[in-house]
């Protein structure tokens, strides 16, 4: 019985979502205070409301693309100072530190250095890139590193040039590592992209709302806004995986 | 002639090659032989100048051919790419015939996950005997080959105008051979 339960694709997704759903209720009613804890239907009835008025998807897609431009660039940035790193020492030596600064700093610093040099609607945009970036510079190194040193002799005994060598050999080689790095980045961005949003309040934006429904004590706007957030990050993982998956997928058949 | 005089190699401590003198002649097919772990392998890589010569002297055309004991196919890259991407651009035009040859035309399309040990082993086989090459240099080309198919890589060895040196155990192949050399 219990086995049926876990293995049926509809149960695996309704059951941790009705048990969840219903500790949350029971805390809510627990502590009986709407303004600490709103119940799943107020949360519920917010959302909806917010999803029928078209400042609702102007606001969110301004949000997404924001965050989806910073993303673009971090992933881009990332793949291209890993090559850079990777094939250049000096430029290893010079540009590895600050990357490892650069992932080492907390987010919320970075949003207030950034928000003093920057207009506030991009500051977003530039977070969710330095967030994104090293942890692509990360992984796409490391899989430029262990690529197979067989094949690396292949290539040598084949006269393959240097750009024939990093186009066939190295660049799919570390295809699996940058994949993971922009599925995990894609979270990591999105997060800290409305993180961003929340302190600096650029117009029209998921952390702007979030922010005014802190400020004017809204809690069931506050976790709608925070669900909406939620469902975009799932949702962007979902496409990203099954865009890229389908890329790796090719060579594993 | 490829000429080795007083080669001698080592991996660390492990002497693999000691003082090994010999001639290979410059036409025709060499089968080396000799126990496991006699350094076969290690001449042909010392042959292909993958290795550095630690002692002795090697005189050996430089333009190489290798096919690794392993096949080495990039799991990314169709069985055709894999022979296009090998080929000089001006050369892609015989594609067909180097498929044929491998007997893998069906297969052209496929990835090297979905081929048999043969099949993997012929496509390495092929890729190798497509390179540009003044000397052929082939470690243990027909592991996991059918005897027909050997008999028609044989053949094709037979036709080449440069020298070929193999590393095999199969006594099929050594009666054909024009030369054998045995690695003490």
């Amino acid at each position: 019985m219990m086995t049926s339960i876990t293995s049926n694709k509809t149960a695996r997704i309704l059951l941790p979502l009705i048990v969840w759903v219903g500790v949350w209720q029971c805390c809510s009613l627990a502590l009986g205070s709407e303004f600490l804890l709103p119940s799943p239907l107020v949360v519920g009835q917010t959302l909806f409301a917010l999803l029928g008025s078209g400042a609702f998807w102007q606001t969110a897609m301004l949000s997404l693309g924001r965050v989806l431009l910073g993303i673009v660039i971090g992933v881009a940035l990332g793949l291209l100072l890993a090559i850079l790193t990777w094939a250049s020492p000096l430029a290893d030596l010079l540009l590895s530190p600050i990357i490892r600064i650069i992932r080492a700093i907390p987010v919320a610093s970075f949003i207030l250095f950034v928000l003093l040099w920057a207009w506030r609607d991009l500051v977003p945009v530039i977070i969710s890139a330095l967030m994104v970036l090293p942890v692509v510079w990360g992984n796409v190194s490391q899989g430029l590193r262990e690529t197979d040193p067989k094949l690396i002799e292949l290539a040598h005994c084949l006269h393959f040039s240097r750009l024939k060598t990093m186009r066939l050999l190295y660049l799919p080689s570390a295809l699996p590592y940058f994949l993971t790095a922009t599925t995990t980045a894609m979270g990591l961005g999105w997060k800290a992209g409305v993180a961003a949003e929340v302190i600096c309040l650029p117009t029209h934006s998921i952390g702007t709302e979030i922010s005014y429904a802190r400020l004017y004590l809204e809690t069931p706007t506050l976790f709608a806004w925070t669900l909406v957030v939620v469902i975009f990050s799932m949702a962007l993982e979902r496409i990203i995986s099954a865009l890229l998956g389908r890329i790796h997928r090719r060579w594993k058949t | 002639m490829i000429s080795v005089q007083n080669l001698s190699h080592s991996y660390g401590e492990k002497l693999v090659l000691h003082n090994l003198t010999l001639s290979i002649p410059s036409t025709g097919i060499t089968v080396l032989t000799g126990h496991s772990g006699c350094g076969k392998t290690t001449f042909l890589r010392l042959l292909a100048g993958l290795d550095h010569v630690q002692s002795g002297t090697i005189t050996a055309p430089r333009q190489v051919s290798m096919l690794f004991q392993e096949d080495r196919l990039f799991p990314w890259r169709t069985v055709a790419q894999q022979l296009t991407d090998a080929l000089p651009h001006s050369r892609h035009g015989e594609l067909s015939a180097w498929l044929s040859l491998a007997d893998l035309s069906a297969e052209a399309h496929a990835y090297p996950s979905a081929l048999s040990g043969g099949m993997g082993r012929r496509l390495a086989l092929v890729r190798a005997l497509s390179q540009p090459s003044a000397l052929l240099l082939l470690d243990e080309p027909f592991t996991g080959i059918d005897p027909q198919r050997i008999a028609t890589f044989m053949d094709f060895l037979k036709s080449l105008p440069i020298p070929t040196v193999l590393v095999s155990h199969q006594s099929e192949i050594l009666a054909q051979c024009d030369t054998i050399v045995k690695i003490p």
